[in-house]
């Protein structure tokens, strides 16, 4: 009897000190590649920082961010929930047929009439007076159709729609719900993927009086891509591959980046460099950006289309260039409304086309709306 | 700092065993001391003055109450101890509720206080309480020893969430104790069964009530899914916390007393108070109910003793309308029982069960609300009233993806698991179950580590207390 406490105590005792000291003499890491941010490092230790309770509280973090193995660890919290608790999420995000999707049911009132008021704010301040040819449409998220299959409870796409559908009477309203399913998306990320969404830039285009490319050349590179949800879901998924679309159109237009050199130098619609970043999905016109124009020297008529976006319009900006000489991109949540006008004029807004195109799940928290 | 948390676990706590097994005998407290106060300091820094003042007033008191030479002067330096713990608690627990509770009557608007609550306050206070009236009543001679009076109050493992231990049950241990690889086994086994129960079953309940909190798609069963979830939520939070508590104390060589013995299963009130929070139920019985004459007095004065011992028993809980109106339930409910209901329970098991266990959820609807209009809400959806419906995805989705957490708790909360562990432990098996059950805890151990790492929900539910 005896012995056995002894084994089972030592058995304790090397678990315990084993985890404890691959903690205390594990080097900090700087960031988190599957979670994709910063880990908290060792606190500064002064009276204030301890007396105030900051150092407590930021050690605590830092233990938790740095212990040992910390991905394995949340990698055997998800397999827990999943298999052996059962549950059907972990950390919001569910996987259903191989696609993992963020568990939102909650319409948030306020961050839908804050975007409201934006979008106001952009019409009458830029837009009213200059062009009447303004339309509007919303991206749902991939739970949309993937939900109801996996019988996991989602926003009320519907109710997102008809609230700005009902309260935008300047805008047309483009339905673009119809022409995507959850196989139009990543598996892993949150994105929709351009090869998957000509049909909606079609219907957009042919809303506003424009056409697109008949032939894109489909191109995949080897690259693995592990969306936002790979992490965020701690499970072993198998990454995406991102295919992208390009034309001789597309390989021809300038891109002008507003935080690059004031705007003055072009680059290129695809950047084939981000592939290898932390989000590949920044390939797409390289990512978030204030401010962007993507000039089409092979549309000689003038024509622009300005649109009011968030990420989700990076690949699809692309496939809109062929009837325009020039597509301009704002992106309000990292840059003043009352700035844009500083830079994107009215002459640029005179007679174009205005499209004000954003994901269900940004009207659903517009709060970084600037 | 809590147990539940990695700087606990996987910093502090081996740490203090290293320099606990290290140390001679006699410097045993001081670490356990020195300890207690870095555990207490963590979070709430400009406490431990408090904690601190406490200490050496609960010590000076237990002083001199045994060195007075007449009752009277004992008398006067136990309501000096009394008042002195009385005003503490006021201050720093209730005086907004008073001062709120005062503007609402008097129509004035005199500032709150808005002081932050001393996490374990309660604890403490009623521990030192215990040892002075204790000393008084001569059932134990004072501590002449500051640091072991002190270890005694402070105690980490017991300090923010109970049992509230006291003097009298380990005055002998404080003084010498006895270690082994058998208790320091057991010790953490018990502590790593009460942190499962917490990590593992606790906090996924206490999510779902979240969830119900902070959703407006309300159903008349979602309000049923939270007061189950909420009910099984308390009891693995508060009998996890106590488990690991009393596991703590045994691998320091401390017999802590049990604080739950399955309440969920008693078949009346009166029986659940016996097995819940029991340590809480015996302080109040021993030094409030009894002291106010108990139930050998005329009806009147037993309903009166009642009343206040269950207000005062709800108020302990938080400073706020729903733990009163928490407590006079309870008064109300014990007082029917022994008045009208005990013959009928003690008929019909199932009909006694059912009784309980209604009245008990039905309790911590009101004890978890936010505020009364809350709880009066809650209580109004349980039974349809609000324009709710019956059902809806949302709570479907939610009790099917806790399904085997509900189950795993409420069959979790009967001696079941226990009588099983026992019945392989001692059958044939215990060999196998010798070698499997280290194993089994540390399985435990590692998916608990699991869910802090990826930092889970994790409450903390006694910040009123």
């Amino acid at each position: 009897m005896k012995k056995r406490y002894i084994i089972s105590s030592l058995v304790m005792i090397v678990v315990l000190f084993g985890l404890s000291l691959t903690a205390w003499f594990k080097p900090a890491d700087d960031f988190s590649e599957s979670e994709r941010r910063k880990f908290e490092q060792f606190p500064e230790l002064t009276t204030e920082t301890l007396l105030s309770g900051k150092f407590t509280s930021k050690f605590e973090d830092y233990a938790t961010d740095q212990f040992p193995f910390r991905d394995s660890w949340r990698t055997l919290k998800a397999y827990a929930k999943f298999y052996l608790f059962n549950q059907k999420d972990n950390n919001d995000v569910y996987v259903h047929d191989g696609y993992a999707s963020k568990l939102q049911t909650k319409i948030d009132d306020a961050s839908m009439e804050n975007a409201l008021n934006k979008m106001n704010y952009l019409y009458s301040t830029y837009v009213k007076g200059n062009t009447d040819k303004v339309y509007f449409s919303v991206i749902p998220d991939k739970s949309m159709t993937l939900a109801p299959e996996g019988n996991y409870p989602s926003l009320d796409y519907e109710k997102i729609g008809d609230y700005f559908k009902d309260n935008l009477d300047w805008a047309k309203y483009i339905d673009i719900y119809p022409y995507l399913d959850y196989t139009d998306y990543y598996k892993t990320d949150t994105h929709w993927r351009q090869e998957s969404i000509v049909d909606v830039a079609e219907t957009i285009a042919s809303a506003m009086g424009a056409t697109v490319e008949k032939d894109y050349e489909s191109v995949t590179p080897d690259k693995d891509f592990y969306g936002v949800y790979y992490g965020q879901s701690s499970l072993p998924l198998p990454p995406d591959k991102i295919t992208y679309l390009t034309s001789d159109t597309i390989e021809n237009c300038l891109v002008y980046n507003y935080e690059k050199n004031n705007g003055t130098v072009a680059g290129d619609v695809y950047d084939m460099e981000k592939l290898d970043s932390k989000d590949p999905y920044e390939m797409f016109l390289s990512g978030a950006c204030s401010l962007m124009r993507i000039v089409n020297p092979a549309n000689e008529s003038g024509r622009k289309l300005i649109i009011f976006r968030d990420s989700y319009t990076s690949s699809l900006a692309p496939l809109l260039v062929e009837s325009y000489s020039e597509v301009i991109l704002v992106d309000i949540r990292y840059i003043y409304s009352h700035f844009v006008g500083s830079i994107v004029t009215k002459e640029d807004f005179a007679d174009a086309d205005v499209l004000f195109l954003y994901s269900a799940m940004i009207l659903n928290d517009s709060y970084s709306f600037k | 700092m809590l147990f539940s948390g990695i700087p606990f676990l996987f910093y502090f706590l081996p740490i203090v065993l290293i320099v606990y097994f290290c140390v001679p005998k006699f410097l045993k407290n001081t670490v356990l001391l020195l300890a207690s106060l870095i555990f207490y300091g963590w979070g709430e820094p400009v406490y431990l003055f408090l904690m601190a003042a406490s200490i050496l007033l609960g010590y000076f008191i237990g002083m001199f109450i045994d060195k007075s030479k007449t009752k009277k002067m004992k008398r006067l330096w136990l309501t000096l101890s009394v008042i002195s713990s009385v005003v503490i608690l006021g201050f720093f627990k209730y005086a907004d509720f008073f001062i709120d509770n005062f503007n609402a009557v008097t129509g004035l608007s005199l500032p709150l206080l808005k002081i932050a609550l001393p996490i374990g306050i309660s604890f403490y206070t009623f521990q030192i309480l215990s040892y002075t009236i204790d000393v008084y009543r001569g059932n134990v001679p004072y501590q002449k020893n500051i640091i072991n009076f002190a270890t005694y109050v402070a105690l980490f493992p017991q300090l923010i969430a109970g049992p509230i231990v006291r003097y009298v049950d380990i005055a002998r241990e404080l003084e010498t104790r006895e270690h082994s690889f058998e208790k320091f086994y057991l010790g953490m086994r018990r502590f790593i069964v009460g942190l499962s129960k917490k990590v593992l079953i606790a906090n996924q309940m206490g999510a779902v009530c979240d969830l119900f909190r902070e959703t407006s798609e309300k159903s008349t069963l979602f309000f049923w899914v939270y007061a189950v979830a909420f009910a099984i939520h308390v009891y693995f939070d508060f009998s996890g916390y106590s488990d690991m508590a009393i596991g703590l104390g045994k691998i320091f060589g401390f017999n802590f007393i049990e604080n739950f013995n399955y309440p969920y299963i008693s078949k009346s009130i009166s029986e659940f108070w016996r097995r819940w929070h029991m340590s809480l139920g015996s302080w109040f019985r021993d030094y409030v109910y009894i002291p106010l004459g108990g139930n050998r007095v005329r009806f009147s004065r037993w309903l009166f003793n009642t009343l206040v011992v269950w207000m005062l028993t709800g108020l302990w809980h938080g400073a706020a309308w729903n733990f009163v109106m928490w407590g006079l339930l309870y008064a109300v409910l014990l007082i029917g029982e022994k008045l009208f209901v005990k013959k009928l329970i003690d008929k019909n098991v199932v009909i006694a069960h059912i009784y309980t266990m209604l009245f008990v959820t039905v309790g911590f609807v009101i004890f978890n609300a936010p505020d009364m209009a809350t709880a009066g809400k809650d209580l109004l959806g349980m039974i349809g009233v609000g324009g709710y419906a019956l059902s809806n995805e949302l709570t479907l989705y939610h009790l099917s993806s806790n399904a085997l957490i509900f189950i795993l708790g409420i069959i979790g909360a009967t001696p079941l698991p226990r009588l099983l562990h026992t019945k392989l432990a001692e059958g044939k098996a215990k060999n196998v179950v010798a070698i499997i059950e280290p194993v089994a805890c540390v399985v435990l151990l590692f998916l608990c580590t699991a869910y802090l790492v990826d930092g889970s929900y994790n409450p903390f539910l006694y910040f009123r207390f």
